[in-house]
C-alpha cells in the first residue's frame, strides 16, 4: 500500500521551474531516496509534500487521501525533518522534543514518556537536560529527527538529514533511519550523497533541474547502463573520435568522454573478456583499462552528462 | 496550543533573558535620566543655597544690620553668606567656590545717611557661573530699590540717624526710640496706601490633594507621550521573534504540523503584549518613584495600557509581515514608529502641532488615542473618554493581528524566506 503518492507535481518560482511533473510513490516500510545535486528540486518537492508550498499543479496523496483536501489529517500521519536544524537552541533537547510532541497533539504526559523513548533511541538520554546550543552538530541532527518522530508518524520525510556532520554521526543517523524503515515507516529521504542512497534506500529517484530523470532499485538503475560492468579506458584521448572507430557505437555505449578517460558500457550482454579485447584493438594508445561496477554517479552521468559530485 | 507556544517562549526567555532585560532597561534608564536632570525640582527641592561673599569695608552699624539681615528668614534659606576680606573673597571667586562678591564700600553709611551724593554697592559676579550670579544681581537690585525708597521717604530724619551712628560710644537709645516712633507714625499715615498691598502672593500647602482634585505634575503630562513611543519600540523588539522563528525554520516546522498560522502569530502578539505591559510598569512605576507622580484611576489606566499593548503588538506584527525580513524591518520600523509618535503627540503635545496635524492627522493615530486618554484620566477631564480610546485600540489591534497572520501565511506559502 502506498503511503505517499506524488503525481505530476509542478512548481515555478518566477522563471525557474523548481519541480516539473515529479511522480513517485512510497510504500510502508520502504525507504525511498530522492537523489540529486544541490538545487535539483529535492527540497521544493518535499516542501510541497509537507504542505509548506502549494504546488502549481499536480497532486500529493497521503495514505490514499489528497493532502490539500484535509491537511490536518495528512499532517498527523507525517513527520517532517527539515534540512536545517529547526530547533530552539536555548531549550534543552528534552524541552524541544516535548514541545514538538505537544504541538503534534500529544498530552503533556504522553510527550514526556515519548521524549524518554526517543532520547533513548537516539542515544541522547544523558544529554537530555543540556541546552541544544551546547550540542555537537551530530547531536543536533539527531534531536532534529527525534522531534519529527514524537507522534509516531507513519510517513517520514527527511530532507538531507546528514548535511554537514562527521562520518561517525552520519553512520549513526543512517542506522537509525534504517531501523525506522524496518519498523514499518514509509520514508522519503532526500540526499545528494551517493553512498547514502546506495546503502540506505530500497528505491531511488534521480532528480535534476526539477525533473525526475529515473527511478527504481539500485540494480534497476544500474541496468540502464547496459549491464553490471563499466570499462574505463585511460590514455591520451584528446584527438580520439569514437565515431571514426568502425562498429564501436554498435558494441559500446559511451558514458563519459574526457581528454584522458573514456567510460563505456557494453551494448549487449557480451562476456567482459570479449569486450576487453575489442577495446584494446581500438586505434588509440590506451595506457590502462579497468572494469568497475556501475555506481549511481555513473547513472547520473549517463542521464545528465555530468557527475553528481560536480 | 496557544498555552504550549507561550510556555515555550517563556522558557526561551528564561534561558536567555538578556535581550528582554536590556529592552526593558532602556525606558527605565531614560526615565531615570530625565528624573536625574529634572526630578528634584519636581519635588520642590529647587536651587541649592547660593554662596555669596560679603566684604564689609564700611564696618558701620548700618552695614552690620545688612549683614545680620542676610542670616535671617528667607535670606538664610536661600543664601550662604561668607563675610570675608576682599583678598580672600577674590581668591574664592577665582576658585569657583562662590557665585559673587558683594562689597560694601568704606563710608557707605555716612554717605547714605548724609544724602550728599549717590552711593554704590559693588557686586562682582563669578563668570564661571550663569544662574546664581544673575539671581544675586536681581536680589541686590531689590535691596537697592528698598534703600532708595527709605532714603527718599525718611530724608528729614536721616541727618539725626547719621548723628546717632557717628557719635562715639554707646548709641543714645532715647533718641533712637524717638526716631523709631516718628518713622512708625509715617508708616501709619501711609498705611492705607501700603496695606494691604495691591499685588501680593502667599504660599499655601494643600494637605489633601485628592479631596481638591488631581495635582498638576508636568511629568504626568509628558510621560504618556514618551511611553507611547518606547512601548512601540518594545513591541517591535518582541515581535521580531517571528523573524527568528522563520530564520531558524522552526516556523516551517510548525507549519508541517498545523495548517493555520494564526495561533503562532497570536502567541507572539501575547508575548509582545506582556513585554509592553512590563515596560509600562517600568515607565509609569518609575514616574511614581522618580517624579512623584500620583496616577489617577489606575484600573482605567491599566485597561488603556493593555489595549495599547494589543495595538502595539498587532501593529508591529503587521509591519513585520509587510517587511517580510528583519533587514527590511530594521530600515523601516524605526522611521514608522518615530513618525507615528510625532504625529500622535509623543514629542510635542498634539495641540501644539501645526493645524494640519492637530486637527486632521493626529486624532486619527492610535498614539494620540492612548496619550490623550491617559492625560484625560490624569487631569480628570473627559475630552477623550478612556473607554472609547481603549475600544478603538482593541479593535484596531485585533484587526492588525488577523491581517498580519494572513500576510505571513500568504508570504510563506509563496516560499518567501526571512
Amino acid at each position: 500500500m502506498f503511503l505517499l503518492q506524488v503525481t505530476r507535481l509542478c512548481k515555478t518560482f518566477g522563471e525557474v521551474r523548481a519541480a516539473s511533473d515529479v511522480c513517485f510513490e512510497v510504500r510502508a516500510g520502504e525507504i525511498y531516496g530522492l537523489l540529486g545535486p544541490n538545487g535539483a528540486g529535492k527540497t521544493t518537492t518535499i516542501s510541497m509534500i509537507s504542505g509548506l508550498l502549494r504546488p502549481d499543479a499536480g497532486k500529493v496523496a497521503v495514505d490514499g487521501a489528497d493532502f490539500w483536501s484535509d491537511p490536518a489529517r495528512a499532517q498527523k500521519i507525517m513527520g517532517v525533518v527539515p534540512q536545517e536544524v529547526a530547533l530552539y537552541e536555548e531549550l534543552s533537547g528534552r524541552e524541544n522534543l516535548e514541545f514538538w510532541g505537544r504541538l503534534a497533539g500529544l498530552t503533556a504526559l504522553e510527550a514526556r514518556g515519548r521524549a524518554n523513548e526517543v532520547l533513548d533511541a537516539l542515544s541522547l538520554a544523558d544529554r537530555a537536560r543540556d541546552a541544544v546550543k551546547n550540542y555537537s552538530g551530530g547531536m543536533k541532527r539527531r534531536i532534529n529527527i527525534g522531534c519529527a518522530l514524537m507522534h509516531r508518524p507513519k510517513l517520514l520525510l527527511l530532507d538531507e538529514p546528514t548535511v554537514g556532520i562527521d562520518p561517525q554521526a552520519r553512520a549513526n543517523i543512517l542506522e537509525f533511519v534504517r531501523k525506522l524503515g524496518a519498523e514499518g515507516a514509509a520514508i522519503l529521504y532526500t540526499t545528494h550523497y551517493l553512498e547514502e542512497a546506495e546503502t540506505l534506500c530500497s528505491r531511488i529517484g534521480i532528480i535534476d533541474h526539477g525533473k525526475l530523470l529515473a527511478e527504481g532499485t539500485l540494480p534497476e538503475l544500474q541496468k540502464r547502463l547496459g549491464g553490471d560492468q563499466l570499462f574505463v579506458l585511460e590514455g591520451n584521448l584528446q584527438q580520439a573520435n569514437p565515431d571514426d572507430w568502425p562498429g564501436f557505437r554498435e558494441r559500446f555505449r559511451i558514458i563519459q568522454k574526457l581528454d584522458h578517460q573514456l567510460v563505456v558500457s557494453s551494448q549487449n550482454s557480451r562476456h567482459p573478456s570479449e569486450c576487453l579485447r575489442d577495446l584494446l584493438e581500438l586505434p588509440v594508445r590506451v595506457e590502462n583499462v579497468t572494469l568497475k561496477r556501475p555506481s549511481l554517479n555513473d547513472v547520473f552521468l549517463q542521464l545528465t552528462g555530468r557527475e553528481l559530485r560536480e | 496550543m496557544l498555552w504550549t507556544l507561550l510556555i515555550k517562549d517563556l522558557r526561551r526567555a528564561r534561558h536567555n533573558p538578556w535581550p528582554y532585560l536590556l529592552n526593558l532597561a532602556l525606558p527605565l534608564c531614560i526615565t531615570a535620566l530625565i528624573g536625574l536632570v529634572f526630578g528634584p525640582s519636581s519635588k520642590g527641592g529647587g536651587l541649592d543655597r547660593i554662596n555669596l561673599a560679603v566684604v564689609d569695608e564700611d564696618d558701620s552699624v548700618l552695614s552690620s544690620l545688612l549683614r545680620g539681615a542676610m542670616n535671617q528668614g528667607d535670606f538664610k534659606k536661600h543664601l550662604e553668606p561668607r563675610f570675608l576680606e576682599r583678598k580672600e573673597a577674590f581668591k574664592q571667586i577665582n576658585d569657583n567656590k562662590i557665585s559673587a562678591v558683594l562689597i560694601i564700600p568704606k563710608g557707605f553709611t555716612r554717605s547714605y545717611l548724609a544724602g550728599d551724593g549717590p552711593v554704590a554697592f559693588e557686586l562682582i559676579k563669578n563668570p564661571a557661573q550663569s544662574f546664581y550670579p544673575a539671581i544675586l544681581e536681581e536680589l541686590l537690585q531689590v535691596a537697592v530699590a528698598g534703600l532708595n525708597a527709605a532714603a527718599r521717604n525718611l530724608r528729614s530724619d536721616l541727618p539725626e540717624w547719621k548723628e546717632i551712628f557717628e557719635k562715639e560710644g554707646r548709641p543714645d537709645m532715647k533718641r533712637i526710640a524717638g526716631l523709631m516712633v516718628r518713622v512708625g507714625d509715617r508708616f501709619e499715615q501711609a498705611g492705607h496706601y501700603l496695606f494691604p498691598p495691591l499685588v501680593g502672593y502667599e504660599t499655601t500647602t494643600r494637605k489633601k490633594a485628592k479631596a481638591e482634585g488631581p495635582a498638576l505634575n508636568v511629568f504626568a503630562f509628558l510621560l504618556p507621550g514618551m511611553a507611547a513611543m518606547f512601548l512601540l519600540f518594545l513591541a517591535d523588539h518582541a515581535i521580531r521573534d517571528l523573524y527568528r522563528e522563520v530564520g531558524a525554520r522552526t516556523l516551517d516546522r510548525f507549519r508541517t504540523l498545523h495548517d493555520r498560522l494564526l495561533p503562532f502569530v497570536i502567541s507572539k502578539v501575547v508575548l509582545a503584549m506582556a513585554v509592553v505591559v512590563l515596560g509600562s510598569i517600568v515607565m509609569f512605576g518609575g514616574g511614581v518613584l522618580i517624579f512623584g507622580i500620583r496616577w489617577e484611576k489606575p484600573l482605567a489606566m491599566a485597561a488603556v495600557i493593555l489595549a495599547f499593548g494589543l495595538f502595539a503588538a498587532g501593529f508591529m506584527a503587521f509591519i513585520a509581515a509587510l517587511a517580510r525580513n528583519e533587514r527590511r524591518a530594521n530600515a523601516v520600523n524605526g522611521v514608522i514608529v518615530m513618525c507615528l509618535s510625532f504625529v500622535g503627540g509623543s514629542f510635542f503635545p498634539a495641540r501644539q502641532l501645526p493645524p494640519l496635524f492637530r486637527d486632521h492627522l493626529s486624532p486619527l493615530t492610535p498614539n494620540y488615542w492612548f496619550i490623550e486618554a491617559l492625560r484625560a484620566l490624569q487631569s480628570g477631564g473627559s475630552d477623550t473618554p478612556w473607554t472609547w480610546a481603549a475600544l478603538k485600540l482593541l479593535v484596531l489591534g485585533l484587526a492588525l493581528v488577523i491581517a498580519a497572520s494572513w500576510l505571513f501565511q500568504r508570504a510563506l506559502a509563496k516560499g518567501i524566506r526571512a
